[in-house]
């Protein structure tokens, strides 16, 4: 019965508790690459939570708790923001990225404009009314006029890689991306990369969040992310460095 | 948010999925109370696997199975169906997880048909076949419309399977319970609480009925 008191007790409680980090789902490798850095420059144990941002950002304002927060756009940064949870001078770009459209690698996509075409069923992007990669897609797909056109094809993931998954299994027949994520999936084809005037600038911002009950951890970790080691890891793995604003 | 789209499209599926698992549901749920014969045992646990594996688990194997590349997918994609983020995938997901909770109620009704009467049928000559039509089915009626109504009520709750075969889209495969989350997780907390106020009201009435008509629960009929 003690025993088994302790045993439950030891499960709940973990050991040291660790940094948490609630990181965009598009981080996950190349985070998880950090953090093992992160341990072997003597750095503390850290756990993620990775998800779309958005769901990310609701569970930190209802009290989620979370140490640190990585988001894949602005938008869900401010969410956070604007609850009042973002820990003072903590607000940091930690990487950049590019999106992309994959498909599968037989597919008769060429440019965009091949996804009107009757053969593409159906395109897969996150949730365009909050997952960061879908608002980014939708917004770029409305400045070039190809919006209107394409709704109607448009299946709405919980996050980005569920899009990438969707045309993996087949289930779509394209999917807006970031250009990290189709690096996860060599068996796709990237059809178009989003460059130009009108591409959208897509940024990951890190905070320490306010609730925090390790915030010197915390913001040790969010320093290391702004460092050369992880600036390196994030490279390697196809992430840009963050945007001068 | 179409909040009556969404209801009336959820109760349409849910009234799909209860038609589609039900001739299957009293097959498996007659052979389980009378049949004997080897892997009943393994049968019985194959049909109860989709009420305690995780439903997303369930909706990962549907999946595999159903994607275009999947086995049975590939085979459904030669004749032109699609059922991967199509009103099919939601109705496939509903019944397959309202089907255990059909066989285990409507089992118990046909274990408590007594036997004599079946078998005093089958000395005037009748085959199995009307036995179960003309004895057991009606006998257990009350079960059978109790079962009958707890696999419908599954059927609208259902999310884990649903949200990973048929996805959460907007005016097509967007259930009750798939648009709470999708409203949740979006920040749309209003829409949200509406939409779990109307499936509590649908749950409520469900289980009413099941209840109410379930044996022994003291209500006159």
């Amino acid at each position: 019965m003690l025993a088994a008191f302790l045993l439950l007790a030891g499960l709940l409680q973990g050991s040291a508790s660790p940094v948490t980090v609630s990181a965009a789902v598009s981080l996950t490798e190349a985070l998880e690459d950090v953090a093992a850095a992160y341990r072997a420059a003597g750095g503390p144990q850290v756990a993620f939570n990775f998800a779309g941002s958005n769901v990310l950002a609701r569970q930190i304002v209802n009290g989620a708790p979370v140490d640190v927060f990585i988001s894949a756009d602005e938008a869900q940064m401010e969410v956070v923001a604007r609850a009042g949870l973002i820990a003072g001078g903590t607000r940091a770009d930690v990487a950049g990225n590019t999106l992309v459209l994959v498909a599968d690698a037989r597919t008769s996509i060429r440019t965009l404009a091949d996804l009107g075409n009757a053969e593409v069923r159906r395109i897969a992007i996150g949730d365009p009314a909050a997952v960061p990669a879908g608002a980014y897609a939708r917004t770029y797909l409305e400045d070039i006029g190809l919006w209107q056109r394409l709704e109607p094809k448009i299946v709405p993931t919980t996050n980005v890689r569920a899009a990438l998954t969707a045309v993996q299994n087949g289930s779509a027949s394209a999917a807006f991306v970031y250009a990290t994520d189709a690096r996860v999936a060599p068996a796709l084809k990237v059809v178009a990369t989003i460059a130009g005037a009108r591409a959208p600038r897509i940024v990951y911002p890190a905070c320490v969040v306010r609730t925090s009950r390790q915030p010197a951890a915390a913001a040790a970790f969010v320093n290391f992310l702004r460092g050369s080691v992880a600036a390196a890891i994030l490279a390697r793995h196809g992430f840009a460095p963050p945007a001068a604003r | 948010m179409n909040l009556w789209q969404i209801t009336s499209f959820t109760l349409m599926a849910a009234l799909a999925a209860t038609l589609l698992m039900l001739p299957f549901g009293l097959l498996l749920a007659w052979v389980l109370a009378r049949g004997q014969f080897r892997g009943r045992v393994l049968l019985d646990t194959l049909v109860s696997l989709p009420l305690v594996m995780p439903p997303v688990a369930t909706g990962l194997l549907l999946l595999m199975l159903f994607a275009p590349r999947g086995p049975i997918g590939a085979l459904l994609a030669r004749v032109g169906i699609e059922v991967v983020f199509t009103r099919k995938a939601v109705v496939l997901a509903m019944a397959i997880m309202a089907l255990p909770l059909f066989v285990r109620t409507a089992r118990a009704g046909f274990e408590q048909v007594e036997r004599r009467y079946e078998a005093v049928a089958a000395t005037l000559g009748a085959p199995p076949w009307r036995v179960f039509l003309t004895v057991s089915l009606p006998l257990a009626a009350p079960s059978l419309i109790a079962a009958t109504v707890l696999g419908f009520a599954r059927s609208i709750g259902e999310f884990g399977a649903t949200i990973v075969i048929a996805g959460s889209i907007p005016g097509s495969t967007r259930t009750l319970a798939v648009a709470i989350y999708s409203f949740a997780e979006t920040g749309n907390d209003r829409a949200a609480v509406v939409l779990v106020a109307v499936s509590a009201a649908i749950a409520f009435a469900a289980l009413w009925i099941s209840t109410a008509l379930a044996p022994g629960s003291g209500v006159r009929r």
